[in-house]
């Protein structure tokens, strides 16, 4: 078991920089990092108030019709399908794409420890959504309720429960998927079309599920036995933490490590032959010369750049999820009302939203497929290719901002499209709806491009931790939600001002300082690069 | 073809990786470099060939600066680190026509020359694969093919027989050779002393930072071995 925990410490050190910030003696390393540190804590303590705030609002309802224990079932679901999803689309990259496979799997330690080592890694990470919900949950509980010290204790040893099933059922999902895909030629394109797959039909699933009950307006009995029949584990918690259960408490504790421990040995059976499926290369060796084409520098750099992107399903699924989630909610306003779409994806106001901010909206799912904030650390050990080619570093750089639009500016212009005839937009409007998801795409691109050459990690074994877990992403995501929320609350605020107007001076502006990103690029980028 | 004036670079913290390095390397020049492990050898490479910054002293190739203009002297120089970390997700042809694209090479010669040292290391019929399926020698090869394939003037080797079958090793020596005997300059970085005894006509030997001998192969090594010679020097002085 010693074992586990020595190869989860190991991975989770090469997250977020931590063993770099442990030993580094670099004063303005350790500036940087200290930095970091509380952008980050800036970033949990923002989404603690929103959670708390949700949970209040929420505990307000519930206490007048008296199931104040609906507050924990909710947020622990709410928990757990944020675990699942989370997990869903990198499980697969945390599972088999790690760069030290053979070194630890020559190690005498048991395949299911090395599985049970990378589900704990999956498990960490989770264990901080969870807390972000149900911390505050637990709180808001405390404070209606007023219960005895045993809440607190229930409360406080679930809590470590709570992510390991919505974990394991996403992780069986992701490994089949790998499975599947292991068999086939393109394997990681079929691994990317599945998951796609799944996520999708989870998604489609959940919304006529929530459709059909009409979960928001009825509230009581029928919203909890909808809950604990989609999640039974949120019945068998509710009663453990609100009714004190002892049976009930054993048994969540049970289901979840024995389900745990059951996975683990099953994959750990199967973890060699999904491991050499996926990483052998068909090689048919017999190659003869053909013509080659040359291209430009930049050209060149391009298309090496895209066809990284696309060889990696963790790359794609993590960075287009946002123009996907774009495009479904843009198809789906073509055949039901913004009203209605609101209801399902459970944004009550999502129509005014839609009608006002819709510009800032399409820029929200934009900034949230921010490819370039992990590229240059996903170049890690072939960093020297680049570095000693004959080419200038602000064409590396461009490139990669090349690629980031390239996944982007085409959903924008079919969803533009798309949302043009279901909104019904006037011709200002219209091109607002255009223009500014068209600058935040190039401003989120150039941003992340800036954040990863300030917080690079090229010495990862896994892709995942440069893709999920790396300082640069933090903060370029961090940098991008700040540059929304911001002319959110001014469109939102300033009410009586015309929001067109609003909205050319944000656009205004976001050109000002994506100028100004790419003058820094220009004239620092040379430097930037060559100090990785 | 290379000179390198008061070189120096210190890792964070003060220590020094290489101290006050001095060198010249003329055209056809086959220079061995040679020094026990963390000497400063891959230092001092990486900072000829522009992948390290460095602070102190300057690197000149073919007469221009690597500070001032680093374009116009990586354009003329070639690098084959030690591990050879390649684009796993291009095949091997796809690579080629990558590296051929940013050194702008003619699609004439590119192709001509990628089919001839293809065919001489016998890794031509594996460049339809993707990099991922290569072993670390095929990996090798395909790094010093994709180095040759823009003429550089100045080749620049860290460990380049480390990984290569015996054939392999001895179509490189040719062509090292062959490169040198048209005006190019070698640089490289070797373990493997027999190997630099009978290849470089100049030898450079490096201990904890500073350049304890260089010169001409005979001179340095006199009528001794030059294992003994670098054992002699690295253990007394």
């Amino acid at each position: 078991m010693i074992n586990i925990w020595r190869l989860t410490k190991i991975q989770l050190l090469s997250s977020f920089g931590l063993n770099k910030a442990l030993h580094t003696h670099d004063v303005k390393e350790r500036r940087r990092l200290l930095l970091l540190s509380i952008a980050i804590l800036i970033s949990v303590v923002m989404v603690g108030v929103v959670s708390f705030g949700y949970s209040f609002m929420m505990a307000l309802t519930f206490e007048q019709i008296g199931r104040m224990d609906l507050l924990l079932a909710i947020m622990m679901a709410v928990a757990s399908v944020i675990g699942f999803f989370t997990t869903i689309y990198k499980a697969s990259g945390v599972l088999f794409s790690f760069k030290d496979y053979d070194l630890v799997m020559s190690l005498p330690i048991k395949t299911s420890h090395v599985v049970a080592s990378r589900v704990l890694q999956l498990y960490v990470l989770n264990l901080f959504f969870t807390l972000m919900v149900m911390l505050p949950a637990g709180v808001v509980y405390a404070i209606k309720v007023n219960p005895g010290v045993f809440y607190y204790l229930l409360y406080l040893t679930t809590l470590l429960f709570i992510p390991l099933i919505p974990i394991i059922a996403a992780t069986i999902i992701g490994s089949l998927i790998s499975w599947i895909s292991s068999r086939f030629k393109g394997s990681q394109v079929i691994s990317l079309i599945l998951t796609f797959a799944v996520i999708l039909a989870v998604m489609f699933g959940s919304f006529r599920m929530n459709g059909s009950v009409q979960v928001l307006s009825d509230m009581g009995t029928q919203l909890a036995d909808m809950i604990f029949k989609l999640y039974p584990l949120t019945s068998i918690y509710v009663d453990a933490v609100c009714s004190y259960q002892m049976g009930s408490f054993l048994l969540f504790i049970v289901i979840s490590v024995l389900a745990f421990m059951l996975f683990t040995i099953v994959l750990g059976t199967r973890f060699k032959a999904i491991y050499t499926g996926i990483t052998t290369s068909h090689a048919s060796s017999k190659y003869q010369m053909k013509p080659l084409e040359a291209a430009s520098p930049f050209l060149a750099l391009y298309r090496k750049e895209l066809r990284r992107y696309i060889s990696s399903s963790s790359y794609v699924l993590n960075t287009s999820i946002g123009m996907i989630l774009l495009l479904a909610m843009s198809i789906s306003l073509l055949f039901i009302s913004s009203e209605k779409l609101g209801q399902l994806v459970e944004i009550p106001q999502l129509s005014t939203y839609l009608s006002k901010l819709a510009p800032l909206v399409v820029s929200l799912f934009v900034t949230l497929s921010c490819t370039t904030s992990s590229s240059i650390s996903l170049e890690g050990k072939n960093i020297w290719i680049l570095k000693s080619s004959p080419v200038p570093k602000q064409t590396i750089l461009l490139s990669k901002i090349a690629v980031n639009l390239t996944v982007t500016i085409p959903i924008l212009i079919v969803s533009y499209v798309l949302l043009m005839i279901s909104l019904r937009t006037g011709w200002i409007e219209s091109l607002l709806l255009l223009a500014i998801p068209m600058i935040y795409a190039c401003y989120s691109a150039m941003m992340g491009v800036l954040v990863n050459l300030k917080f690079p990690n090229l010495e990862w074994t896994s892709e995942v931790t440069v893709i999920k877990q790396s300082a640069s992403v933090i903060v370029a995501m961090l940098i991008g939600f700040i540059s929304l929320v911001i002319p959110f609350a001014l469109v939102l605020l300033l009410s009586n001002v015309n929001g067109n107007l609003i909205l050319l001076g944000i656009g205004l502006i976001m050109i000002a300082v994506c100028s100004v990103i790419l003058r820094y690029i220009r004239t620092n980028g040379e430097q930037l690069f060559q100090t990785l | 073809m290379l000179t390198i004036k008061h070189f120096s670079k210190c890792y964070k913290g003060g220590k020094k990786a290489v101290d006050d390095l001095n060198l010249v390397i003329e055209p056809g020049d086959i220079y061995g470099f040679i020094g026990h492990n963390g000497a400063g050898k891959t230092t001092t490479i990486r900072a000829v060939v522009g992948v390290l910054d460095f602070e102190e002293g300057d690197i000149e190739i073919d007469g221009i600066s690597i500070k001032k203009d680093p374009v116009a002297c990586k354009a003329i120089t070639a690098y084959i680190p030690d591990n050879p970390d390649l684009y796993d997700h291009l095949t091997g042809i796809q690579y080629l026509n990558f590296i051929g694209d940013l050194f702008s090479v003619s699609k004439a010669d590119r192709e001509s020359l990628i089919k001839k040292y293809g065919d001489d290391f016998q890794i031509t019929a594996y460049f339809g694969d993707l990099i991922s399926s290569y072993s670390h020698g095929m990996k090798q090869k395909l790094a010093i093919i994709s180095a040759l394939i823009h003429r550089p003037k100045l080749l620049v080797l860290d460990e380049p027989f480390v990984g290569l079958d015996p054939k392999a090793a001895h179509v490189l020596k040719t062509i090292m050779a062959d490169l040198c005997s048209n005006g190019s300059a070698i640089f490289f970085s070797t373990h493997v002393l027999d190997v630099a005894e009978k290849l470089c006509n100049k030898i450079a030997i490096i201990k904890a930072g500073k350049l304890i001998t260089y010169g001409k192969t005979e001179e340095v090594k006199g009528d001794n071995s030059l294992e003994n010679v670098f054992l002699e020097l690295i253990d007394h002085d």
